[in-house]
Parts: C-alpha cells; sequence; structure tokens
C-alpha cells in the first residue's frame, strides 16, 4: 500500500506533502510523515498511551504545534511513538493520543536529527475531496 | 519584474537589487557574488528572501547576502541584516533553529605524516568519545540547577568544572559567554530537549574534521595563530543542539501572535518579529544568549573529549589549543559607523560570520593586530579556510563575513544516482577516513552538493571583507 505522504525537497532542509480523508486523518498522517523522515521506529512497542491537548490560531499552526510536541516528546529521551489517534480537531483545537513505549536511544535512534517544524510554506487545505499538508523541517 | 532581472553590477564582487517599494522594501539588497557564484545563487528563492528580509521595520542599511547564500526557511541562509536597537525589531528566523551553530579551531602538536599512520585509530576513538547525538545523550551529565548557570556562564562554566584548560573560554568570541542570559526565559522543554547533549555533534550539517595545513596565504596572520604547513587542526561545527531549537520554536509561536498587537506585517510567518525593546522581543534576546552560551558550552565539551581521544592515541603529551570560536547564528548589539553617525544596532547574522577587523577592542589581544580568525568549513573531503577579518567588513558588511561552501544541491538530489560504497572509495582515494552515524549522512553531504569553497572566498577576500590566511585538507571526518 502507498504511505499517504511524500517528502519534498528543499535546498538546505527536507519536507513533507501529507493528505487523509479527513482533518483529523491528515494530522495522523502528517505525524507518520515526519517519524518516518527522522527516526527508525520499527522496534517501537504500543505500551502505553499520551494525551494530547493543544490550542492555536488556525489549522497551519495547530499543524506546527502538534508536529512540534511530538518532536519534543521524542527528543526529551521521554516518548517514542508508534501510532496516532487524533480525536478531535477544529481549526483552533486539537485533542490526540500518541501509543508508544519510553524512549530507548539504542533501540529507537534518530536517523535524522529534525531541529523544528517551519512556518516555511506551511498549507493545510482541502483540496479534489481530501485534506492535504505541506510542511517543511529544519534539519 | 523579476528579482534577477533588477540586479545592478556594483563591482566585480558587488551586485545591487533597488528597493522596490512595491514588494513592501524598505531598502536594497547587496549581494557580494561573483557572476559565476551569482549565477548559482539566482537558481533557488534566496535573493528573494533577501528582499523579504529588507521589509523588516527598522532594518539599517541594505538588507546583506554573502556568497555562500541558499534558500531557507524566512531568512536566507548566508543573509546578514542590521535592525536599529531602539525602533527596530528582532527576528527569531533571523538567527534560525540551530542557536549559536558555529565552528572552532584546535590546534595539535603533531604534523601530518605523524598522524597520518594513526589515522583510523584516531577517528575511532573520537566517534567513540564525542557522540552525535542520534543515538541518545553525551557524557556531560548536569542536574537541572547546573544547567541555569551553563545558561548564564558558557564555556566558562565547562571549564571550571574540569571540562577544558583554563585559556579556552577567551580564544572564543564574546569569551565563549554572552551576558544578559536569565534561564528563566528559556522554557522548561527546551531544558528538557538540551540537558542531556551537551557535547554531542548532532546530524545534518554537523561534522568534526581532523585536518592539516596544505597552504598558508599570509604569513604573519598565520603566525599569529600558531598555524605552521602540515600541522593538523580539528575543525568541530556544531550548536546548541535541542535546547535552541526549542527556544527558537517557543519564541517563533509567541511572536506570530504578538506580531498583531504591534502592527507589524511581513510576506512569510517564519520571519516573524516583534520590536527590539518589547517585553517578547527583550525576553527573546535573553533566551537567545542563554541558548548561545550552551552551544559554546557544547563546543567546549566536544573539546575535552577530543582531548582525551588524542592523548589516548597519541600520548599524555599531546597538547591541543583552542584558536579561536565563532558563532554564525546569532543576533548581537553592536555600534557601527551608518552614513557617517555611530548606530546601536542588532546585527542578525544567519548563517554568516562575525569578521573584526585589526585594531578592534572585542578581538582576542593576541590576534589583534592581524584580525579577528574566522573559519569556512568547505564541503566533506575538500578544503576549509582560515581568514582574518579585515576593514571591509566594518565598513561594509556590519563586521561580517561568509560561514561555509553554501549549498548547491539539494539532499534528495546530492543522493541521486549515488550509492554509498563509491563515495566512500573516492574519499579514501583523497587519503580520507570517515565515520558516520547514518549513511544517508555521508551521501547528503557529497562536495557536490556545495559550491567550490576556494571560489567563495575568493569573493569575500577581494571584496575586503576578510583575508586568507591559511587553507585546511581534511583527514578524517566524524559526521552526525
Amino acid at each position: 500500500m502507498n504511505e499517504p505522504f511524500e517528502t519534498l525537497d528543499h535546498t538546505a532542509d527536507t519536507g513533507f506533502r501529507a493528505w487523509g480523508a479527513t482533518a483529523a486523518e491528515l494530522f495522523e498522517n502528517s505525524a507518520r510523515a515526519m517519524l518516518a523522515l527522522s527516526a527508525d521506529t520499527s522496534a517501537v512497542e504500543e505500551r502505553e498511551q499520551k494525551s494530547v491537548e493543544l490550542e492555536s490560531e488556525n489549522y497551519e499552526s495547530l499543524l506546527v504545534d502538534w508536529l512540534n510536541e511530538i518532536l519534543y516528546l521524542f527528543d526529551s529521551d521521554a516518548f517514542a511513538p508508534k501510532r496516532f489517534w487524533v480525536d478531535e480537531v477544529t481549526p483552533t483545537r486539537l485533542k490526540a493520543r500518541l501509543a508508544g513505549e519510553p524512549r530507548d536511544p539504542k533501540r529507537h535512534p534518530w536517523t535524522l536529527i529534525v531541529k523544528a517544524v517551519t512556518y516555511y510554506e506551511l498549507k493545510v487545505e482541502q483540496r479534489n475531496g481530501r485534506w492535504e499538508s505541506q510542511v517543511f523541517l529544519d534539519i | 519584474m523579476s528579482l534577477i532581472a533588477q540586479l545592478e553590477k556594483i563591482d566585480d564582487y558587488r551586485w545591487r537589487i533597488p528597493q522596490d517599494k512595491r514588494r513592501g522594501m524598505r531598502t536594497d539588497v547587496r549581494v557580494y557574488a561573483s557572476k559565476s557564484i551569482l549565477d548559482k545563487i539566482a537558481k533557488d528563492a534566496s535573493l528573494e528572501q533577501a528582499a523579504n528580509v529588507a521589509t523588516l521595520p527598522g532594518i539599517v542599511g541594505s538588507s546583506l547576502a554573502m556568497p555562500d547564500i541558499h534558500q531557507g526557511y524566512g531568512f536566507p541562509i548566508g543573509g546578514v541584516c542590521a535592525t536599529d536597537m531602539s525602533s527596530g525589531v528582532v527576528s527569531p528566523g533571523g538567527v534560525g533553529f540551530d542557536i549559536n551553530c558555529g565552528v572552532r579551531l584546535v590546534r595539535a602538536n603533531l604534523s601530518e605524516p605523524e598522524v597520518r599512520p594513526k589515522l583510523r585509530d584516531l577517528v575511532n576513538q573520537i566517534f567513540r568519545d564525542v557522540p552525535c547525538g542520534t543515538g541518545g545523550s553525551g557524557f556531560v551529565k548536569i542536574s537541572p540547577k547546573e544547567l541555569d548557570h551553563v545558561l548564564v556562564e558558557g564555556a566558562g562554566w565547562m571549564v571550571r568544572h574540569g571540562y577544558g584548560e583554563p585559556r579556552d573560554a577567551e580564544y572564543a568570541e564574546a569569551g565563549g559567554a554572552l551576558g544578559d542570559a536569565d534561564p528563566a526565559d528559556v522554557s522548561d522543554r527546551a531544558k528538557e530537549r538540551g540537558r542531556p547533549q551537551i557535547g554531542t555533534l548532532g546530524s545534518g550539517n554537523h561534522f568534526l574534521e581532523v585536518q592539516y595545513v596544505d597552504q598558508i596565504a599570509d604569513d604573519d596572520a598565520a603566525r599569529a595563530m600558531g598555524l605552521a604547513k602540515n600541522q593538523v587542526v580539528v575543525l568541530i561545527h556544531s550548536g546548541s543542539r535541542g535546547l535552541g531549537h526549542q527556544v527558537c520554536t517557543d519564541f517563533l509561536r509567541e511572536m506570530g501572535a504578538a506580531m498583531k498587537k504591534y502592527g507589524i506585517e511581513i510576506p512569510d510567518r517564519q520571519l516573524a518579529c516583534v520590536p527590539v525593546q518589547s517585553k517578547e522581543g527583550q525576553a527573546y534576546l535573553s533566551a537567545m544568549r542563554g541558548a548561545a552560551n550552551f552551544a559554546w558550552a557544547n563546543r567546549q565539551g566536544i573539546t575535552h573529549f577530543l582531548r582525551g581521544a588524542f592523548k589516548r592515541i597519541f600520548g599524555e603529551a599531546t597538547q591541543l589549543d583552542l584558536i579561536y570560536d565563532v558563532c554564525h547564528n546569532i543576533a548581537k548589539h553592536e555600534r557601527h559607523e551608518v552614513d557617517g553617525k555611530k548606530r546601536d544596532v542588532l546585527v542578525h547574522r544567519k548563517g554568516a560570520t562575525r569578521a573584526f577587523p585589526p585594531g578592534h577592542p572585542e578581538v582576542t589581544p593576541v590576534y589583534r593586530s592581524v584580525g579577528q580568525p574566522v573559519f569556512i568549513p568547505g564541503s566533506m573531503g575538500t578544503a576549509s579556510w582560515v581568514l582574518a577579518g579585515q576593514q571591509g567588513s566594518m565598513n561594509e558588511t556590519f563586521g561580517t563575513t561568509c560561514h561555509g561552501a553554501g549549498r548547491l544541491l539539494s539532499r534528495a538530489a546530492a543522493k541521486k544516482g549515488r550509492d554509498l560504497q563509491s563515495v566512500l572509495k573516492s574519499l579514501e582515494d583523497a587519503g580520507i577516513y570517515i565515520r558516520s552515524e547514518t549513511k544517508k549522512g555521508i551521501l547528503e553531504e557529497i562536495p557536490e552538493a556545495y559550491k567550490d569553497v576556494d571560489e567563495v572566498i575568493e569573493v569575500v577576500h577581494n571584496a575586503g571583507l576578510a583575508k586568507k590566511v591559511a587553507r585546511l585538507r581534511p583527514m578524517g571526518v566524524i559526521k552526525g
């Protein structure tokens, strides 16, 4: 099965385009896209869940906040996610759950250290009957 | 009319895009480049980004583009802009996510023929002792309380706690610590991300290279820096790791919302900015200084473990002396003469290096007669340069020069059609031994992905921003 995202090119950095049937699915797939670029989570087991609630100005900044939240969880050595569920998403509010386990750097290494999620040419839009996002990452 | 069509030639190394008010530009763009470099620059969006920087409120002088400029996000990488300290703005994007990403050069009391036979052992030892951080944390363990001291004291804290030699902190821009950093302005999240990472390189374009001096271009300056032909040196390129990234993330978010309050409109959210003197602006600058100090502590930690690795391979008498340490992602309050008047400005250097000339009081005394040392890493496996700041930088570029060769190819384009074995073989043929945490790291950083560093250096040398001192050739490379 094809993944619901693709990598984008940028002179210094990298990014992705993701899509989904609903906004919730788009946010889930965007998280998967970033994780696929940055870490090897093949050995991660779904042992525990974490809940995330975020508020922001609009879909775009909400997506940046959501991805930065995942980055923070991973980078601070706290949590390696495997699966994402976005339970509720409005233009200003997101409720989601992550399943994974406490991060073990030996089993869950970064393959690429993502420094941050940028606002550069950031897009969340509905096109051709589906939701699409475009995100550039600083690496 | 496109920006490229508006380019005017000033001389062989200087170009100009005039102010275009329809684009909201408050000033012009000045580009430092040869014709052939300019043709390469024109291929991505970097000049458009330099024109966007020219829209920032309170910009003083021109929006500047160095010859290594390439497309960033918001600000171009290789861009410089000064804003008025009292009426201008500060932009976290003008510093970047990797606050005080920078380079330091360390010289060894060893020559190339002495190191060559044990090169593999040395590189493998350094690879063990200086982790890149993709697998986890570094070897410096500090408490949250100690981290607050690091944020205030930078490299000096590390030296005092056994991670360095007494003279190390003096041989760094700003003495390895910027004043007025309040740890309370750095979020708990940033501290959590950064605390385990002191003494780690990072990935992407960060690296550590064992090199030797293959050419001396200026005898006096090389002597002042203790550099002789065939001497072995180590170039370290790293920054503030997760701590700096989180500080930038935190403030971009906050400023994006605060801009409305100050009535600021910008063409790209990544350029988010607020008045320097606003509450948010002052908090950012304080947190940025803390992150900068963390980066100096990080490079100091790396230096400490590097010394241990050299001693293990070459014996206890091995001496590694820090030549200098420069930042290339920073915003600093400096005084510069603009149109005959002294002005207090905030110089944003995004992928650009301070290059103060001979006689400047902020240059470490031993270098004051030759100019501040500047280190320009080339691409992996080619060459790097040691330069010394010149008077032209004070006259034209707020005391600034370039910071690297500048990317030419995207990472995906670099990898296309190349396999790891042939890249490793060509490096080995050139006498270079490389260790990397990931294969991707090597393929994405191949020499062809960058401009020719010699050509970039020619521009800043001939434009009088910084002069050539010595060229360095790599022998061993460690990449994240």
